[in-house]
């Protein structure tokens, strides 16, 4: 009985760390929507990246991470300078 | 005149489309008017540096200009973004056959928010020959101020529609001249419509791929 619940524990918790994750990232600069359009198609191009919405309203970036996967806040921040942008995290 | 139209076709850029985008864009940007065509192909390979040529056909020449953009500078505020660029080319202008030189400089610095837009250009053109009688003139400076007003805020997704107010202030001549603009947008794609004061009427548009 001990061994199940250490093995539903143990896959229960894998689970969750190979789950979908999603990260909002406040992007500086971002007026317009060619702004936009630029930072969509960069994150878009990542193998890691599932979807992207961005709001010019609320000037940020959720990024939806393909299950199991994720980009490191650097290399966020990374992508957001090659659109000519700067990262905010919370 | 063709020559002034070609100066105001040559540096009327299109508000918000920068000279210089995100890394590894393209943007095709055309400027229309009854007399005149332009296609300006853009690549950045950087974000503050981009490698353009413009073709451009009037009723007389025709002008080759490579060119190189440069963002000298940007602040990316919180509300607003703020952009120093210059840029530096040199071609040809094709007339009556024969080839002849023609280089460009340009200063301009914008300034936008989500509802204003600013934006200030200075161009210096320098052309090897005075033959064409239309546009003798061998060097000259050109001034432009344009201010912009969202009159509604939308989002990415959204039409995003602007009213435009162009100032063009020419080396030779005293007057300015004015143009109003209606711009509109929507992700990657933007159009403009515009009417002169003085008469005549233009149209613009960008992608960005």
């Amino acid at each position: 009985m001990k061994q199940f619940l250490i093995s539903a524990m143990v896959f229960l918790s894998t689970s969750l760390a190979l789950a979908s994750e999603t990260i909002t990232v406040g992007v500086k600069g971002m007026v317009c929507a060619f702004c936009a359009q630029g930072i969509e198609k960069k994150f878009m191009a990542q193998p890691e990246v599932a979807k992207i919405e961005v709001s010019l309203a609320n000037k940020f970036v959720k990024i939806n991470f393909k299950d199991g996967k994720r980009l490191s806040n650097d290399k966020i921040s990374e992508i957001l300078k090659d659109a000519g942008y700067e990262s905010k995290f919370e | 005149m063709k020559f002034w139209v070609f100066v105001f076709l040559l540096v009327s850029s299109v508000g918000q489309a920068h000279p210089v985008s995100y890394k590894d864009a393209v943007s095709l940007v055309s400027y229309n008017t009854s007399e005149m065509n332009e296609i300006l192909l853009t690549y950045s390979f950087t974000s503050n540096l981009a490698v353009a040529g413009t073709y451009l056909r009037d009723t007389t020449s025709e002008f080759y200009i490579p060119r190189l953009n440069w963002l000298v500078k940007r602040w990316n505020n919180e509300d607003s973004q703020g952009n120093i660029y210059f840029s530096a080319g040199s071609g040809i202008e094709k007339f009556e056959m024969k080839n002849y030189a023609a280089d460009l400089f340009e200063f301009s610095a914008d300034w936008e928010s989500r509802k204003y837009y600013i934006d200030f250009d200075h161009l210096y053109i320098s052309r090897s020959h005075n033959k064409n009688i239309l546009i003798p003139d061998q060097h000259y400076n050109f001034t432009k101020v344009r201010a912009g007003l969202a009159p509604f805020l939308a989002d990415y997704s959204d039409l995003n529609v602007w009213l435009i107010l162009q100032a063009e202030k020419y080396s030779y001549k005293s007057n300015i001249e004015m143009t109003q603009f209606l711009r509109f947008y929507i992700k990657n794609t933007l159009w403009e419509i515009g009417a002169r004061f003085d008469g005549g009427g233009a149209f613009n548009y960008m992608i960005h791929f």
